[in-house]
């Protein structure tokens, strides 16, 4: 379903200084010939995976590891430097919710505007628009532009816009931890009804608990690199021993 | 649905036709949302698409006909200023908002996938809609203005004007592309093409005639492509005669290859925006 081979991302963390004039001017009059010193920060390193249809997945590691670029990577919104990437399925990518949405819009035109954003067709939305609605419980907010939405209510038309799919593969970023506890254990069901439905699923969280619940394999990242893969309880607990030693 | 994306070689060929029908309802909603937020909070709303290229049109007839006394023999000043004004200002509007539409919609590009064209792209079509609109004041101004030798009559030949504006159109994408590239690598283009603007307006001839000019001027002005666009326009509504076969082709010359060179360009380097935004 989705296969990585050798997968590297290379940043150069140089870029921000480049292509300015005053370093142009202090480079060319500077006696000392400095060579330019280009710093790389590889945020993956041969990442290899084999993800098999219906497998939820659960990355771990601390912050900077390079879960996120995992996922972007998989989702095609970043290339990789070095190796392979191959998916094989209709991507949803919740990587972060409301990307896309325009906070001057209303809600109703918001579901249209991110659908597309999500590659649905105008038929679908205009089909699944009412069901959208209901499962976000905004029906009296609808005509309200969504620059006075709280997060919690931004983060739930999100979450319905995203889950009105049936994707083969779901990309989950650190997000079921929004909005109120009524509308997590709602939007835990939904997302548990896709996997039983047999949607691939890679999740990302730190919270271990729900990774737990609901994962069948875990990969644990450090440093761009894997460290450990394998079964979710002994994953888990390799990588919470290590953080709380530090 | 498979693709594969490989590290060095960037060999990602989309199917164009595939992806113009799968994007399209995505590029109809990216037009749709310019235009809501554009005039949702203004009491004319979208009036002021018409009223504002009238307005340009007056202050710039007030101060080139009465106050420098310009005039263009034999034609109506005021059509005469207007065909080019709309035109000019679809191109400059168009392409600096296409220059900024890569890098304000980054949001997007950084977490979904999207072709990252769609940008260049609705927003050159948005302007568009807007152009459109602009041709009201216009067809106003040819009924409604001029008397005896300088009136305009509505002819067979503004069948061809829509091959003028889609030139432009061209055009002002290629540009759009070639310069959304450039500003993500180099901001500093957002000021620099604002003097190139200001500047442009100047060598277009938008209210002066290009035979007040030196001909050397005039000679160099023949390559600039919004004369072009422009004149060909004017051979028609003021006129009222068929534009040469000379003006065909420079209309396609100076359009189809900045068109090309733009696509290939935001093509070759839209992997790398991603590290630059």
């Amino acid at each position: 379903m989705v296969r990585l081979t050798n997968v590297g991302m290379k940043f150069n963390l140089g870029i921000e200084k480049s292509f300015s004039f005053k370093e142009l001017f202090i480079k060319t009059f500077s006696f000392k010939k400095k060579k330019k010193k280009t710093e790389y920060f590889w945020a993956l390193k041969n990442i290899n995976l084999d993800i098999k249809k219906g497998e939820v997945i659960g990355f771990v590691g601390s912050n900077g590891a390079g879960k996120s670029t995992l996922l972007k990577v998989v989702s095609g919104v970043m290339k990789p430097s070095t190796g392979k990437v191959e998916v094989n399925g209709v991507i949803s990518p919740m990587i972060e919710l409301g990307a896309g949405f325009d906070v001057e819009l209303t809600a109703r035109e918001n579901i249209f505007l991110n659908g597309a954003v999500l590659g649905y067709s105008e038929k679908f939305i205009k089909e699944k628009y009412q069901e959208i609605v209901d499962f976000s419980e905004l029906h009296d907010f609808l005509e309200a532009p969504i620059k006075n939405f709280s997060s919690g209510m931004i983060a739930r038309l999100a979450f319905s816009i995203a889950t009105i799919v049936n994707p083969e593969i779901l990309i989950v970023d650190e997000i079921l931890s929004v909005g109120d506890i009524n509308f997590q254990e709602k939007s835990r069901k939904k997302m548990q009804e896709m996997i039983d439905g047999g949607t691939t699923v890679l999740y990302v969280s730190h919270a271990l608990d729900s990774v737990r619940s609901i994962c069948t394999r875990a990969v644990w990242l450090e440093h761009g690199e894997i460290k450990m893969i394998g079964d979710t309880n002994e994953v888990c607990e390799a990588y919470y021993k290590q953080e709380m030693k530090n | 649905m498979l693709y594969i994306v490989e590290g060095d070689a960037c060999m990602f060929f989309v199917n164009i036709l595939n992806n113009i029908k799968k994007y399209s309802f995505l590029t109809k909603q990216l037009v749709m949302r310019d235009f809501k937020v554009k005039y949702k909070r203004s009491v004319l709303g979208v009036f002021w698409s018409i009223l504002y290229p009238l307005l340009t049109m007056a202050v710039m007839a007030v101060v080139f006909s009465q106050m420098f006394k310009f005039q263009v023999e034999g034609v109506n000043y005021l059509v005469y200023l207007l065909t080019g004004l709309v035109m000019f200002n679809y191109f400059s509007e168009a392409s600096s908002g296409a220059m900024a539409s890569v890098v304000t919609n980054f949001q997007l590009i950084n977490k979904v996938y999207i072709p990252k064209y769609i940008f260049p792209l609705s927003k050159t079509l948005f302007v568009g809609i807007n152009f459109l609109l602009t041709l009201i004041p216009l067809l106003l101004m040819i009924l409604f203005t001029g008397s005896g030798e300088t009136k305009c009559i509505i002819n067979i030949y503004y069948l061809l004007l829509p091959f003028a504006y889609l030139c432009l159109f061209m055009f002002t994408l290629g540009m759009g592309f070639i310069l959304s590239t450039i500003s993500i690598f180099f901001r500093d283009m957002f000021y620099i093409y604002g003097v190139i603007t200001m500047l442009w307006t100047y060598l277009t001839p938008i209210f002066y005639d290009i035979t007040m000019l030196d001909p050397w001027v005039q000679g160099l002005m023949k390559l600039n492509p919004l004369y072009n666009f422009i004149d060909f326009t004017r051979v028609i509504i003021l006129h009222g005669t068929m534009p040469s076969a000379h003006s065909f082709f420079m209309c396609l010359a100076l359009s189809v290859p900045v068109l090309l060179i733009g696509m290939i360009v935001f093509k070759k380097n839209q992997d790398k925006f991603i590290y630059y935004v």
